[in-house]
C-alpha cells in the first residue's frame, strides 16, 4: 500500500478534481470583477458581451441570478454575488458571463462596460488604526479584552512598571492569500430536480447545505462531490463564488455549467489572511521569569467585518506562565477582499510577534532564548485550572537543540566567507481541537470493509488515515479497507479544518468499528447462525468461539448477508472540562545574509513536535514540512501589497512571491511521540497547522543573530537589512 | 485574448513579406496576449526560419532563434553571458525562450500588464501609474516623468557590457546596430522601446572577441534564490595583470530603463590595483545621477554593493 493512497492517482494526473468533470452540453462561466474599491455600480453595459460569439447569458446586479444569503452555525452568513450594486473592494465579483467555450466567456467578459459612482476607499491598515473597532467575541464566545492580574496588582501597567526588565515593541505582518494550487472552481449539473456540484472544498456536507440555502432548495436536493481538493488551507471552507454562480446558472439555463477563477482572480474574489499590527510588552525578573505580558492586536477586516484574525488570543493567552496578562483585539474595517481562516489563523502572525518579543527579552537578559522559554514553561494556560493533558515542549527543545547543534550558537552569529550566519528558534503551539464527525464502517461478505465519511482530504492525508485507523480498529490489514470521502451523501464528516480531521474522524471510526463488530457478533450468534448461542469474540478479522474461527466475510456469507454497517459519531465532549489541549513544537533555523547584497537565505531548518500519536508518519512529516516552508515564505517572501485605490499590486504568481526549491534547504522534522488518550481514543492531536507557527519568528530571530538587525515586520526584504 | 490569424512562414523573405507580429518562444508574446496587453491580428510563427547557429570561434555569433538554455549550456560562451542566462526565468522557460525574443521582451511593470490601469508605455498619454504607485521594482536610472519601468532582460545587460551588436533585416535590406544604441530611453515616448522598425526581424547577435572576458561574471540580487527578476544585477569582466586592473566592463540591470553600462566605474577601475578598497572606490560612482522613487531608494545603495560583490568575485578568483 502506498503511504498516501491518493498519491499514484495524483502524480499520474488521474485524480479528478472538481473542474475536471465534463458533461454533454456543458457551458462555461467567467466571473467579472470590480475595478474600484468602494462605491456603487451605476450601470453595466452588456450589449457587446451579449452579442459576442457563443454567449448564452450575462448576469449582473441589474439582471442577477437569484441567490439568497446562506447561513450555517459553523460559518455564519456567507456572501453571495450579484444581489446588489454595492462595491466594497477592488476585484469583487460583479458579473458572470456564460458561453459555449471558456475562451468565449472570458473574451465576452472583457467587453462588459461598467460605470461606477465611486466613493473614497480606506485600504491601508496603518491609516485605519485610528478608526479601529472593538472585535466581536472570539469563536468560543470569549471577550476580546482579557486581563489577568495577580492579587494586589492594580493594572498591567503597574505590573510592567514593577518588572526589572521590560521589552516593548510593535510588530506587523502582511496580508496573505492561500493561493491554493487548485483555483476556486465548480461544475454544476441538474438532473431530475437534484443539483450535483463538483467543487473542491473543506467539507462536502457543509457545501451542500450552503448551496441549498443559497438556492432555496431542500438540502436533500443538493449533492456535493469533492473526492480530491487541490489545497484549501482554510480558504475553501465557505462555498466559493464560482460554485454559487455555476449552480444558479445551471438552473437558469438548464445546462451543466463549469466556472473557475483565474489565478489572478483568486487573489481578490476569494478571502485571504488579514494583515496585523501587534504591540507587545513583556516584563520579567532578572532570572527571566515573566511578570507581565501585554499583547494588543489590530487586524484588517473587510467592510462586512466577517472575520477577525485573533493574534493575541491565539498566542499570549496560553503560551507562557505569567501572573499578569492583558490582551486586546481590535479590527480595522477596510475596502479590501474578505478575510478568513488561513492555516493557523491567529497563531501564525501572532507567533511572529510573541516569539520575536521573547527573543528580544532573551537579548535584554543576555540569556539563551531556549533557557528563557523553559523558565516560563506553563503547566496550564495562565489563570486556568485545567492542566495541559500531555505537554512535552521541554523535550522538543532539548531534542531539537541536540539535533540542531544549538550548543555551538554564538550570541552574535558567525561568518562563513561573505555570508553572515545566524540561528534562531521559536516555540510553536496550536490548540488540539475536535469537530463533530460521523463515519460509517461497513463489513462486506468478501472480507473487505468500507470506511466512509463526507469529510474532505484537501491534501492532508485523511483518505489514508481512514484506511489506517479503520484497519487498526477492525484488526485487519489496510489493503482490505476501501476508504471513501468527499461526498455529501456519506455520513457528515464536518469540516477539514482546525487540524481536527484525524482526531475527529479517527475517534468516530473507532466507535463505528466497535459497534459494527458488536453487531457482527450478534449476527454470528443468532438462531440459525454458525455460532448460535455461543460466547464469541473478535480478533484479526475473525469471529472466534469454541476453538472455531470464521472470517467476518464467512460469517456474513453463512447468514446470507452482503454486508453489515454501523455509524460512529464523535464530538468534543467531557474531556474539555478536565484538561487543556494543545500540540507543541520547537522551531529552529539557520539563516545566511550576504555581507554585501544582504539577501537572507535559510540554510537549515528543524522542527520538533509533540502532537500526540502520529498515525501516518510520512504524511504527518509532509504536513509539517509544508507548514514550516510556509513560515519561511511568510518571513521572507509572501505579502500582498494593497494600493491606495484597493488594487493589489502583486496579485499573480510573478509578484506574490513564494519560495522556490532553491530557497528551501533540507527540512528536518522530528516527532516526540506521546499518545494523548486524554484528548481522544486514538491519541492523535492535529499536525495540519502547527508546522507554520513560530517559523517566521525563528527566521527573524536568526537574522538578528546573524546581523544584529531586528526587523519587526514580515516579509523581511533586502532593504530592511541594508545598513546605509 | 482576442482571436488572431496565425501563419508560419518558412523563409525569411516570406516572413518579411507579410505584416504581422513575430512569435518565437512566445513566453512574452502569448503571456501579454492573454492579458489583452498585446492584441495582434496576425501572428507569424518564425520558428521554422533558419535563424539558428552558435559560433564561438571568433567572439560569439548567436542565431536569434537559439534557445536561452542552448546558449547557456554551450562551452566557449563567455561566463557573464552563460551566468546571466542561467539566472533568468526557469529551465522550462529557457527551453522555450529565444535569444531574439529575450532582447525584445517587454517590461514587467505591473501597470503595463494590467489594461485597467493608466500606462504611457502601453497607451501613450494615459499617464504613468508607477511614479506614484507601487514602484519598488522600478528604475532609478534613465527614467523620465513619463515612465520609470526597468528593462527586464538579464542577457541584454551582459551583452551591453561586452559591446554586442545585433543584425536586423527587413524588406529594405539588413543593418547591424550596437545593442547599447538599439534601446531607447523612455523620455516623452516610452512606447518606443527600441530602434526596431516595423516588420524588421532580428536575425543574429554578434559579440566581438574579448579574450579576457573569460574572467567575467553576472551577479543577480533578487527576492528569492531563483525564478525572479533582478532588484539589481551586475555584469562585469576584468582584465587583471600582475594584480592591476588593465581593463574592465561593467553594466547593471534591474535599476535602469535600459541595460545600463557604467563607463565611469570602468574608467575608475582601469589602472587601479585589484584590491577591495580600489574596487569599492570605483563602484561608489556607479549610481551617480540616480533618481529614486518612494519605494526604491534602496537600489542606489544596492547597485554599488552588487557591483562590488561582482568585482570582488573576479579579483578573488585572480588570486
Ligand atoms: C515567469 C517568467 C519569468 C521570467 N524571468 C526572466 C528573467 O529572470 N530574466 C530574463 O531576462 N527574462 C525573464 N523572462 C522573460 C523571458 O526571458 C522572455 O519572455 C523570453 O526570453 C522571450 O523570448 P521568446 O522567444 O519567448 O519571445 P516571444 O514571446 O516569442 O517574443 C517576444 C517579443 O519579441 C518579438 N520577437 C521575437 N523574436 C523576434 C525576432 N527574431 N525578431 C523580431 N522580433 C522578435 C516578438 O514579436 C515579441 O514582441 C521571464 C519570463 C517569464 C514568463
Ligand atoms: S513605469 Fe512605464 S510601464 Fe510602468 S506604468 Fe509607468 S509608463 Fe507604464
Amino acid at each position: 500500500m502506498p503511504s498516501r493512497l491518493d498519491g499514484p492517482l495524483k502524480v499520474s494526473g488521474r485524480a479528478e478534481y472538481g473542474a475536471d468533470h465534463n458533461f454533454p452540453g456543458m457551458a462555461y462561466g467567467y466571473v467579472v470583477l470590480s475595478t474600484i474599491a468602494n462605491g456603487e455600480i451605476e450601470a453595466m453595459d452588456v450589449t457587446a458581451a451579449k452579442s459576442a460569439p457563443g454567449v448564452i447569458g450575462v448576469y449582473t446586479p441589474f439582471d442577477p441570478l437569484e441567490l439568497r444569503t446562506p447561513s450555517l452555525p459553523m460559518f455564519g452568513e456567507t456572501w453571495v454575488p450579484l444581489q446588489n450594486r454595492d462595491v466594497a473592494y477592488y476585484g469583487q465579483p460583479i458579473g458572470f458571463v456564460v458561453a459555449e467555450t471558456f475562451e468565449q466567456a472570458r473574451d465576452a467578459a472583457m467587453l462588459v462596460d461598467v460605470t461606477y459612482r465611486e466613493r473614497p476607499a480606506l485600504t491601508s491598515l496603518e491609516d485605519g488604526l485610528a478608526s479601529a473597532e472593538e472585535a466581536p467575541p472570539g469563536f468560543d464566545g470569549s471577550p476580546q479584552t482579557h486581563t489577568l492580574l495577580a492579587s494586589g496588582v492594580d493594572s498591567i501597567e503597574d505590573a510592567l512598571a514593577d518588572s526589572p526588565v521590560v521589552v516593548e515593541a510593535t510588530y506587523s505582518t502582511a496580508t496573505q492569500n492561500h493561493a491554493a494550487m487548485e483555483p476556486h472552481s465548480a461544475v454544476a449539473v441538474w438532473d431530475s430536480g437534484v443539483l450535483t456540484i463538483y467543487s473542491g472544498n473543506q467539507g462536502s456536507d457543509l457545501q451542500a447545505m450552503e448551496v441549498a440555502g443559497a438556492l432555496a432548495l431542500d438540502p436533500s436536493a443538493v449533492h456535493a462531490v469533492n473526492p480530491f481538493v487541490g489545497g484549501a488551507f482554510g480558504g475553501k471552507g465557505r462555498t466559493s463564488t464560482p460554485a454559487f454562480l455555476a449552480a444558479a446558472a445551471a438552473r437558469a439555463l438548464d445546462r451543466p455549467i463549469k466556472a473557475a477563477l483565474s489565478r489572478e482572480q483568486v487573489f481578490t474574489a476569494t478571502a485571504g489572511r488579514a494583515a496585523t499590527v501587534q504591540k507587545i510588552a513583556l516584563g520579567a525578573d532578572t532570572d527571566g521569569r515573566l511578570i507581565a505580558v501585554r499583547h494588543d492586536s489590530w487586524c484588517s477586516t473587510a467592510m462586512d467585518r466577517s472575520f477577525v484574525e485573533p493574534t493575541s488570543h491565539g498566542t499570549s493567552r496560553e503560551w507562557y506562565a505569567t501572573p499578569n496578562l492583558a490582551l486586546s483585539q481590535k479590527m480595522v474595517p477596510l475596502n479590501i477582499p474578505p478575510t478568513t481562516f488561513m492555516r493557523a489563523p491567529g497563531e501564525a502572525p501572532g507567533s511572529f510577534a510573541l516569539e520575536s518579543a521573547i527573543d528580544e527579552l532573551a537579548v535584554a537578559l543576555n540569556m539563551d532564548p531556549i533557557e528563557l522559554r523553559m523558565r516560563n514553561n506553563s503547566t496550564a494556560p495562565p489563570g486556568r485550572d485545567l492542566q495541559w493533558s500531555s505537554k512535552h515542549l521541554d523535550e522538543c527543545f532539548s531534542v531539537g537543540a541536540a539535533r540542531f547543534g544549538w550548543a555551538s550558537r554564538s550570541p552574535h552569529g558567525r561568518t562563513d566567507g561573505d555570508w553572515l550566519v545566524g540561528v534562531g528558534t521559536a516555540t510553536a503551539m496550536f490548540p488540539a481541537l475536535r469537530f463533530p464527525a460521523s463515519v460509517e464502517v461497513t463489513l462486506q461478505a468478501d472480507d473487505t470493509a468500507v470506511v466512509a465519511t463526507s469529510g474532505a482530504d484537501p491534501g492532508t492525508g485523511l483518505l489514508t488515515v481512514l484506511s489506517l485507523v479503520g484497519a487498526e480498529s477492525l484488526d485487519i490489514t489496510p489493503d482490505r479497507i476501501t476508504p471513501r470521502l468527499g461526498d455529501s451523501a456519506l455520513p457528515p464528516g464536518g469540516m477539514s479544518g482546525g487540524s481536527t480531521a484525524t482526531a475527529s474522524a479517527g475517534t468516530a471510526i473507532m466507535i463505528a468499528a466497535s459497534k459494527v463488530i458488536d453487531d457482527l457478533l450478534v449476527v454470528a450468534t443468532s438462531p440459525g447462525s454458525p455460532f448460535q448461542g455461543m460466547e464469541t469474540s473478535y480478533a484479526d478479522g475473525h469471529v472466534l468461539a469454541g476453538g472455531r474461527t470464521m472470517t467476518f466475510g464467512e460469517v456474513l456469507r453463512a447468514v446470507g448477508r452482503p454486508s453489515i454497517s454501523a455509524i460512529g459519531s464523535s464530538a468534543p465532549g467531557e474531556e474539555m472540562t478536565k484538561h487543556s489541549f494543545s500540540s507543541f513544537g520547537a522551531q529552529f533555523c539557520e539563516v545566511r545574509v550576504h555581507k554585501w547584497t544582504r539577501e537572507a537565505r535559510v540554510s537549515r531548518m528543524l522542527g520538533v513536535f509533540d502532537a500526540g500519536r502520529i498515525i501516518n508518519d510520512k504524511a504527518a512529516r509532509s504536513q509539517i514540512m509544508g507548514g514550516m516552508i510556509w513560515g519561511v515564505s511568510a518571513a521572507l517572501h509572501e505579502g500582498l501589497e494593497i494600493e491606495p485605490n484597493g488594487r493589489m499590486a502583486n496579485a499573480d504568481f510573478a509578484g506574490y512571491l513564494l519560495p522556490v526549491n532553491a530557497d528551501i534547504p533540507e527540512v528536518d522534522v522530528h516527532f516526540v511521540q506521546h499518545p494523548d488518550t486524554l484528548h481522544n481514543a486514538v491519541g492523535a492531536r492535529g499536525v495540519g497547522e502547527i508546522g507554520t507557527v513560530g517559523m517566521a519568528a525563528a527566521v527573524a530571530n536568526a537574522i538578528y543573530n546573524a546581523t544584529g538587525v531586528r526587523v519587526r515586520h514580515i516579509p523581511i526584504v533586502i532593504e530592511d537589512l541594508l545598513d546605509d | 485574448m482576442r482571436p488572431f490569424e496565425l501563419t508560419a512562414p518558412e523563409t525569411v523573405e516570406a516572413a518579411l513579406a507579410s505584416p504581422g507580429t513575430f512569435l518565437a518562444g512566445g513566453t512574452t508574446l502569448v503571456d501579454l496576449m492573454k492579458l489583452n496587453v498585446l492584441t495582434p491580428q496576425h501572428v507569424l510563427d518564425i520558428n521554422e526560419l533558419p535563424l539558428r547557429g552558435l559560433d564561438t570561434s571568433d567572439g560569439l555569433r548567436i542565431g536569434a532563434l537559439e534557445r536561452m538554455s542552448e546558449v547557456a549550456g554551450q562551452p566557449g560562451v563567455y561566463p557573464v553571458i552563460a551566468r546571466a542566462l542561467l539566472q533568468s526565468a526557469s529551465q522550462q522557460l529557457r527551453n522555450m525562450a529565444s535569444i531574439g525574443g529575450n532582447l525584445l521582451q517587454r517590461t514587467r511593470c505591473t501597470y503595463f500588464r494590467d489594461v485597467e490601469m493608466p500606462c504611457n508605455r502601453r497607451q501613450p498619454g494615459s499617464g504613468c501609474s508607477a511614479i506614484s504607485g507601487a514602484n519598488r521594482m522600478h528604475a532609478v536610472l534613465g527614467t523620465s516623468d513619463s515612465c520609470v519601468a526597468t528593462h527586464a532582460s538579464d542577457l541584454a545587460v551582459a551583452l551591453v557590457a561586452l559591446d554586442a551588436e545585433i543584425r536586423l533585416v527587413s524588406a529594405e535590406g539588413s543593418r547591424t546596430v550596437k545593442l547599447a544604441e538599439f534601446y531607447r530611453l523612455p523620455g516623452d515616448t516610452p512606447e518606443v522601446e527600441n530602434d526596431l522598425r516595423p516588420g524588421e526581424l532580428v536575425t543574429e547577435v554578434l559579440v566581438p572577441r574579448l579574450d579576457w572576458a573569460s574572467r567575467s561574471t553576472y551577479v543577480k540580487v533578487r527576492d528569492r534564490q531563483s525564478y525572479e527578476f533582478a532588484l539589481c544585477s551586475a555584469a562585469v569582466a576584468l582584465h587583471i595583470e600582475d594584480s592591476r586592473i588593465v581593463d574592465a566592463r561593467v553594466a547593471v540591470g534591474g535599476v535602469a530603463t535600459v541595460p545600463w553600462r557604467l563607463h565611469a566605474v570602468e574608467a575608475a577601475l582601469r589602472g587601479a590595483p585589484a584590491t577591495p578598497e580600489a574596487v569599492e572606490a570605483a563602484a561608489s560612482v556607479g549610481a551617480d545621477g540616480a533618481r529614486p522613487l518612494a519605494d526604491n531608494g534602496f537600489k542606489v545603495s544596492l547597485l554599488k554593493r552588487t557591483v562590488v560583490r561582482a568585482l570582488l568575485e573576479l579579483t578573488e578568483e585572480s588570486r
